[in-house]
C-alpha cells in the first residue's frame, strides 16, 4: 500500500485532494492519463464483446493472433481432477446404494439408503441448518466484510497496520480458532462468567440459538477478514474519476458509498457471497469442534450428519447418500446464486466510463 | 458444485481461500470413500493372505497409539529376546483407532493380535467369525482366566466365550468431592440416593454447583445413567438389553432410574450451564478443584488429571467414594460401571498361535505389573496387590484394586458396551433426555431402537 495512493472511499476534501490525487499519477493508474487509457481500453473490449458490430473481424483476429494451446497441457490437470474428483464422486454414488459397515464387502442395497434419508427427520433438518447457517453468515459477515474492506482500502498507514492485525485470524487453522472460541466460552471460567449481564447462566452451548450463534459469529471472526481482503482489492480498483465526478456534483460521503462505492462492488459482492455460500454449506469442522452437532441435534449440519453416519456409525451407504445429496443442494444453489446475479455473465461495472 | 465452482470463482485470491478448503470436505470423503471401496477390493482380490506375511517368522500386534505405548514396547522387546518368532508392534494414534481398525481388519493388512475394549468393541468381529476364541489359543490352559480378576475378564467374554487378555489398567468411575466444599456445606460423602439429593440441597443452598458435569462430552452424562441402572435395576437389565432383549428398557426399573436421575437434573444438582462446560480441556474439573462444584462423577484418570493439573487440591482436598446405593434397588452397592481394562484379542485367521499364546501369558508376569503401575496404570492381574506399595498413591491404587476385584459385577460403559456404531444415537438420547428435549418414552424408544448385533 503505497502512501501515494489516492483514498478511494471518499476523496476527502473534495475536488483539490482529488485532483492532486490525479496529477500524481500513482502506481495503481488511476493518474489521469492512466484513467483515461485504462477507459479507452475497456471501451474497446466491451465493443468487441458487448455490441458485436465490428466484433467478429476482431475476434478472429485476436484468435489468429494467440491460438489457443492444445489439449495436451491440460491433461496433467484433467487426469488429477478426474482420478481425486470424478472417480471418487462415481464411486461414492455407487457406495449410496449399498449397505456397508468397513466390515467384508458392500452388499447391494438398492434405494434403502434414499429412502430412509428422506424420512430421517434429522436429515431434513440438517439441510435447513446448513441453509441457515449458511444464510446467517452471509448475512453478518457480508455488510462487515464491504465496511471493513473499503475502510482498509484508504491509504492511510494507519489502516494498514490496523488491517494487517485483523487479516491475522485468516491464518489461523479452523480448528485452532475453535478450541481456543470452545474455551474463551466456557461459561464458568471463560468470557460469560465475566458477562452475566449479557450472557446470564452463559449456557451458550446447552441451547439451539446459543449454538448457532457461537457457529455464526466464529466463522465471521474467521472468515470475515478475507472477504474483506476481496472488498479492499475491488474497491481499489475503482477509478478515481467516479469519485472526482461525484465530487464536482456535491455528493457527500455517504451518498459516494452507495452510489458509486457498492455499484461498482457489484461483482466482488458476488463472488464473495458465492465463496460464502460454498463454503458455508459444507462447513464441517468448526461444528466439529464447537458443538459436536449438539446440543441434542440442534447444529448437525449436513455435512456434520455425513461424517457421523460414516465414520462414527459405519454406515458408509448412508454417508455417501448424504454427500451425494449435499453435492446436489449445494450446486443447486451455486447455481441459483450465480443465475440470479448475472456472474456468469460477468458484465463490466465501468459502462458508460470514459 | 464442484464444476460450477471451479469455472466461475476467480481461484487467484491472494491468499490461500479457507472456504474453498473448507468446500473440499465433500471431495476428501469422497476420496475416503473410494479408498475404503479399494481396500475391500483389494481383499477381495488378495485371496486372504495373513497379516503377518505367511511365510515369514512374525506377528503383529497393534495397539492405540499414547503413553502407554512405552509399556506395550517394552513387552514386546522382551518377548523377541527369547522368541524365534518376532512380535511387531503397531501403533494407531489417537481417536481414529477404532475407524482405522473397522476399515483393516477384514484385510491382508489385519493385525494378528489388536488392542480393544472388550464388550461391544468387539462384538461385531467376533459375530462375522473373525476373532478366535481364547480356549483355541490355550488349548493346554484351560485356566488362564484365573490369573485375572473376574469382574474384568468377563466383560470381553462374547456369548460366553472370553476373547480377550486384560493388557492395560482398569478404570472404574468413583465419585469425587471437594472435602473443603462439603465440610464448609455440612455434607459428608452420600451412602444413599437420599443422602446425595440433601446433600445437593444444601450445597445449592451454599451458592456452588452441587455437581459438576462437562455435559458437552456427553459420555460424563451417560455415567450417571450407567450407575442409576444398575443400583435400581442389577447389571442384569442391561445385560440383556445389550443381548438383544429390548424389552427391558420399558421395564418399570428403566422407568424408575430415569425418572430418579429426572429428579436429580431438576433438582438444579448440575446447574443450569452444564451442556456448555466439557471435561476434556478440564472445564468440570477446574470446576471441582476450585471449589465452585461439590462432587464430579468421572473415570478413575481424574485423581491423575487433577494431580497434573491442580496438585495442592489433588493432595489434600479431593475425595473420592463409590456411587450411592438405591433403597429398594436390586443393584449391589459394590457393582462398578467405567473402564474394565483394555484387552488384546487375536484373529482366528493367525499362522502364529502358538507364539503368541506365550506372548500373551507375559501380560500377568511381575515385569508387565510393576511396568504398568510405574506409568500410573492399575493393571487387573491377581499379582497386582504385591506391588501396590511401590506405587506413588498406594492408598488410592489399594481403594480401586479393592473396590474391582471385589465387584459382583463391572459393567463396560454403555458406549463400549454396544457396537461402536451406535455410540453416536446412545449420547444423543442421554443429552436430550437431560435436557428435558425428550421424555422417558421417547428415551426408552431411543434405546430400543440401538442395534447390539
Amino acid at each position: 500500500m503505497t502512501p501515494a495512493q489516492p483514498d478511494m472511499t471518499a476523496p476527502g476534501p473534495g475536488a483539490t485532494s482529488a485532483a492532486t490525487g490525479a496529477d500524481s499519477g500513482s502506481g495503481s493508474g488511476s493518474g489521469s492519463g492512466g484513467t483515461r487509457r485504462r477507459a479507452l481500453r475497456g471501451d474497446r473490449s466491451r465493443g468487441g464483446a458487448g455490441r458485436g458490430a465490428g466484433g467478429p473481424a476482431r475476434r478472429s483476429a485476436a484468435a489468429r493472433g494467440t491460438a489457443r494451446p492444445g489439449i495436451g497441457w491440460a491433461l496433467p490437470a484433467v487426469v488429477f481432477f478426474g482420478l481425486f474428483a470424478l472417480v471418487p464422486l462415481v464411486m461414492v454414488a455407487v457406495l449410496s446404494f449399498t449397505s456397508w459397515s468397513g466390515l467384508g464387502s458392500p452388499s447391494f442395497a438398492g434405494l434403502t439408503n434414499w429412502t430412509k434419508l428422506f424420512h430421517d427427520p434429522v436429515m431434513i433438518q440438517s439441510l435447513w441448518l446448513s441453509v441457515l447457517l449458511t444464510g446467517l453468515g452471509v448475512v453478518v459477515q457480508t455488510p462487515l466484510s464491504i465496511l471493513i474492506g473499503v475502510w482498509a482500502a484508504g491509504p492511510q498507514r494507519g489502516r494498514a497496520v490496523l488491517a494487517a492485525v485483523f487479516f491475522v485470524p485468516l491464518l489461523l487453522s479452523v480448528t485452532a480458532v475453535s478450541v481456543l472460541w470452545r474455551a474463551l466460552l466456557d461459561p464458568n471460567f471463560g468470557v460469560p462468567a465475566q458477562a452475566r449481564w449479557l450472557f446470564g447462566d452463559g449456557d451458550l452451548f446447552g441451547s439451539r440459538t446459543g449454538a448457532i450463534g457461537v457457529l455464526v459469529l466464529v466463522s465471521a471472526w474467521q472468515y470475515t477478514p478475507l472477504h474483506s481482503l476481496i472488498y479492499q482489492g475491488a474497491t481499489r480498483a475503482i477509478p478515481k474519476v467516479l469519485y472526482q465526478a461525484a465530487a464536482v456534483d456535491g455528493a457527500g460521503r455517504v451518498r459516494q458509498f452507495f452510489h458509486i462505492t457498492l455499484p461498482q462492488l457489484r461483482n466482488a459482492i458476488v463472488t464473495s457471497v458465492i465463496l460464502m455460500v460454498v463454503g458455508g454449506l459444507t462447513t464441517f469442522d468448526s461444528v466439529l469442534i464447537l458443538t459436536q452437532g449438539g446440543p441434542g441435534t440442534d447444529t448437525t449440519i449436513t455435512a456434520f450428519y455425513m461424517y457421523e453416519k460414516a465414520f462414527k456409525s459405519f454406515d458408509y451407504g448412508a454417508g455417501a447418500a448424504i454427500a451425494l445429496l449435499l453435492v446436489v443442494v449445494a450446486t443447486a444453489i451455486s447455481l441459483v446464486v450465480v443465475r440470479l446475479s448475472g456472474y456468469d455473465r460477468m458484465a463490466g461495472t465501468q459502462e458508460g466510463l470514459s | 458444485m464442484r464444476m460450477s465452482t471451479r469455472k466461475r470463482i476467480p481461484t487467484r485470491t491472494p491468499m490461500r481461500s479457507a472456504p474453498a478448503a473448507r468446500a473440499r470436505i465433500t471431495r476428501t470423503v469422497a476420496c475416503g470413500g473410494a479408498a475404503l471401496m479399494l481396500g475391500t477390493s483389494l481383499t477381495a482380490c488378495g485371496g486372504g493372505g495373513s497379516g503377518s506375511g505367511g511365510g515369514s517368522q512374525e506377528f503383529h500386534v497393534l495397539v492405540y497409539g499414547d503413553a502407554g505405548n512405552k509399556v506395550e514396547k517394552k513387552i514386546v522387546a522382551e518377548f523377541n529376546k527369547t522368541s524365534k518368532v518376532k512380535a511387531v508392534l503397531d501403533t494407531i494414534p489417537g481417536a481414529d483407532y477404532q475407524q482405522k481398525l473397522q476399515t483393516i481388519i477384514n484385510t491382508p493388512q489385519a493385525p494378528d493380535v489388536f488392542y480393544n475394549w472388550g464388550g461391544g468393541s468387539i462384538r461385531p468381529y467376533v459375530k462375522a467369525g473373525l476373532l478366535m476364541p481364547l480356549d483355541d489359543v490355550f488349548p493346554n490352559d484351560p485356566k488362564i482366566g484365573d490369573h485375572f480378576l473376574p469382574s474384568v475378564y468377563n466383560t470381553a467374554k462374547i456369548d460366553g466365550k472370553a476373547y480377550g487378555i486384560p493388557m492395560r489398567g482398569t478404570q472404574p468411575v468413583l465419585l469425587f468431592s471437594n472435602k473443603k466444599v462439603l465440610a464448609d456445606a455440612g455434607v459428608t460423602a452420600p451412602k444413599t440416593w437420599d443422602d446425595l439429593l440433601t446433600d445437593v440441597k444444601k450445597l445449592k443452598a451454599k451458592g456452588v454447583t452441587p455437581i459438576a458435569l462437562g455435559g458437552g462430552d456427553k459420555w460424563t452424562t451417560m455415567m450417571w445413567f450407567e450407575y442409576l441402572y444398575d443400583r435400581v435395576a442389577g447389571p442384569g437389565l442391561f445385560e440383556k438389553a445389550v443381548s438383544g432383549d429390548k424389552s427391558v428398557w420399558a421395564s418399570a426399573d428403566s422407568k424408575k432410574a430415569l425418572s430418579m436421575f429426572r429428579q436429580l437434573v431438576d433438582a438444579g444438582a448440575f446447574g443450569s450451564n452444564y451442556d456448555s462446560v466439557k471435561w476434556t480441556g478440564g472445564g468440570s474439573a477446574q470446576l471441582l478443584a476450585s471449589g465452585k462444584a461439590g462432587f464430579e462423577l468421572m473415570g478413575s484418570w481424574e485423581y491423575s488429571t487433577q494431580k497434573e493439573n491442580s496438585p495442592d487440591f489433588a493432595a489434600h482436598g479431593l475425595g473420592y467414594t463409590t456411587f450411592p446405593s438405591v433403597a429398594g434397588g436390586k443393584g449391589n452397592t459394590a457393582d462398578l460401571v467405567g473402564n474394565t481394562n483394555n484387552f488384546y484379542s487375536v484373529m482366528k485367521k493367525t499362522k502364529q498361535r502358538a507364539a503368541i499364546a506365550k506372548f500373551l501369558k507375559l501380560m500377568y508376569s511381575d515385569d508387565f505389573v510393576k511396568a504398568q503401575l510405574s506409568i500410573g496404570n492399575l493393571p487387573t492381574t491377581t499379582n497386582t496387590d504385591k506391588f501396590l506399595d511401590s506405587t506413588g498413591d498406594p492408598a488410592y491404587a489399594k481403594y480401586q484394586l479393592n473396590l474391582v476385584s471385589k465387584a459382583p459385577s463391572f459393567q463396560v460403559s454403555w458406549d463400549q458396551a454396544y457396537p461402536p456404531s451406535q455410540m453416536t444415537a446412545i449420547y444423543q438420547a442421554v443429552q436430550e433426555f437431560t435436557d428435558g428435549k425428550i421424555d422417558a418414552g421417547a428415551f426408552i424408544k431411543d434405546m430400543q431402537a440401538l442395534d447390539a448385533s
